[in-house]
């Protein structure tokens, strides 16, 4: 158990750097994080649905300027770790709906260690120079790179830190009475609302949006209604926004 | 002064490209991209100041305070290695490199955030969990390809269109017109998870719900449900408080039999 805790911390670190320090390719993003952490641990369905819920809750909280928005990266990995490593079988939905409750307490703890480890980068530009004062390529190029030991650090550290205790509270969830675990299987599947809300917050400035709403009646309509596949009434429903926007000159 | 001839060439820009995907390796509070600008920029200072003490000068000037949105710092980065090679051959020696990144970094700054953190990240994180309800593995690909043909693409492209316009923003908003992407990107993303709410009775077996309801009144309930959140999170209540209440919720559901 000891080497996949700290094999669970490898791939939060390594995924980690995506985040902020190198590239931006966003793997880092829930819902890539989420599944690649699962396959790698052997629960893939605990990565996608943990990934998948966690991503538009927190897709919008955005790093502008200085703010730095809470690590959605070491929360997916971590309780993706800890709902591979805690199940008894791989796609145990209530202990899934636990770990995803528990990222609640996590993403205070992300936030602050983010704060503390940008805090200590603020010597690095220092570090890059000479006693002269002058910097040299290969001074900035060693501290520059070497940031990313920060960023590294930071998300590994997390994971060592949170998947442990996650597993010790999974274990006390697996001996709760059987209600427990079937509001945490209700709890998965309403989830996904909230980052449906989350988005539609930020991105509309009215609760029923025109767009949302036509999105939801052709989804509705054409999964009930006509037993569309629910991939095609995807494209419909993009289809249908892009149409409206078409007709009103965006 | 004796002025050096070399002109920047394709490899020394590709350079740049390559070095500015590290440009928030050493992020912090203080000092924010500057480093990052300062190590991205080194291919052409190298290729234009051979001589080591005008390169360490150029190399410590490019380590003024700076940040912008880091993929639209590509374009900086072409713009400042504009002005290098003007300065360094002497068709404008006076060239005012910092105060060129002092004016982009703000308004690209704020462009970038609103195109790619968003519009376009929220429009393929849509997209892709749609697709990840709907039961389909391969959603965390989609998700991948969506957000990075745009993103690669235009972080290359905007090296060079920084460079041949010399840092020109109007030039810029000609060639992609951002906020018309945005405002494109946005009206999908809504229509996406306006369907993912009413398909909420068609979802994977994994999110399928466990009591036996007609679909009508699922998707009414998903609608209800969704709507009433976007109130909640109107008013000011934060995510993390609506899912303690949803479990909550769920909790007091199933000690109650109706789950």
């Amino acid at each position: 158990m000891i080497t996949q805790v700290l094999f669970a911390a490898l791939i939060g670190g390594i995924i980690g750097l995506d985040r902020t320090a190198l590239g931006q390719f966003m793997i880092s993003e829930p819902v890539v994080a989420g599944p690649l952490t699962g396959w790698l641990l052997g629960d893939v369905t605990a990565g996608l649905v943990i990934g998948g819920t966690l991503e538009l809750i927190w897709v919008l909280d955005m790093p502008i300027g200085t703010f730095v928005p809470a690590d959605s990266t070491v929360a997916a990995v971590a309780a993706t770790a800890i709902a591979a490593l805690g199940s008894t079988t791989p796609g145990q939905l209530p202990v899934i709906g636990f770990c995803l409750l528990l990222t609640v307490a996590m993403v205070p703890v992300t936030m602050f260690a983010d704060h503390l480890m940008r805090q200590r980068n603020a010597q690095i530009p220092d570090l890059a120079m000479t006693s002269s004062g002058r910097p040299t390529e290969a001074r900035v190029t060693f501290w520059h790179i070497g940031g990313m030991v920060a960023f590294f650090l930071k998300a590994f550290l997390l994971c060592l830190a949170l998947v442990p205790a996650g597993l010790v509270l999974v274990s006390i969830f697996l001996a709760l009475p059987d209600a427990v675990h079937r509001a945490m299987s209700l709890f998965v599947t309403f989830l996904p609302l909230l980052g449906v809300a989350s988005v539609a917050r930020k991105l509309s400035m009215n609760t029923l949006d025109r767009t949302l709403l036509i999105g939801f009646l052709i989804g509705a309509v054409s999964v009930q209604l006509f037993h569309v596949p629910e991939l095609a009434a995807i494209m419909l429903a993009a289809g249908g926004g892009w149409m409206g926007m078409r007709l009103h000159g965006a | 002064m004796a002025r050096n001839a070399a002109v920047i060439r394709t490899i020394d820009l590709l350079g740049v490209f390559w070095r500015s995907f590290f440009i928030q390796a050493s992020w912090s509070y203080d000092r924010l991209q500057s480093l990052g600008f300062a190590f991205a920029l080194i291919p052409i200072l190298r290729r234009l100041y051979p001589d080591r003490e005008e390169f360490t000068g150029r190399l410590a000037a490019h380590m003024e305070y700076f940040n912008t949105q880091p993929y639209l710092a590509s374009f900086v980065l072409g713009a400042a290695a504009r002005a290098e090679e003007d300065r360094a051959s002497g068709r404008n020696a006076a060239a005012d490199n910092m105060e060129l990144k002092r004016t982009l970094m703000a308004p690209l700054g704020a462009l970038g955030d609103s195109f790619f953190w968003g519009s376009l990240k929220p429009f393929a994180a849509s997209a892709a969990v749609a697709v990840l309800l709907a039961g389909a593995w391969w959603a965390p690909l989609l998700f991948l390809v969506l957000y990075n043909i745009a993103h690669v693409g235009l972080r290359l492209s905007l090296v060079f269109v920084g460079y041949e316009t010399g840092g020109d923003v109007v030039a810029l908003m000609s060639r992609y017109n951002f906020t018309r992407l945005a405002r494109r990107y946005k009206v999908l993303s809504l229509a996406i998870i306006g369907c993912i709410a009413g398909t909420l009775s068609a979802w994977g077996t994994e999110f399928r719900i466990p009591v036996a309801v007609s679909p009508s009144f699922l998707a009414a309930t998903g609608l209800a449900l969704t709507l009433g959140m976007i109130v909640l999170l109107r008013i000011g209540a934060s995510p993390v408080k609506i899912m303690i209440g949803l479990a909550a919720a769920c909790l007091m559901l199933a000690f109650g039999g109706f789950a």
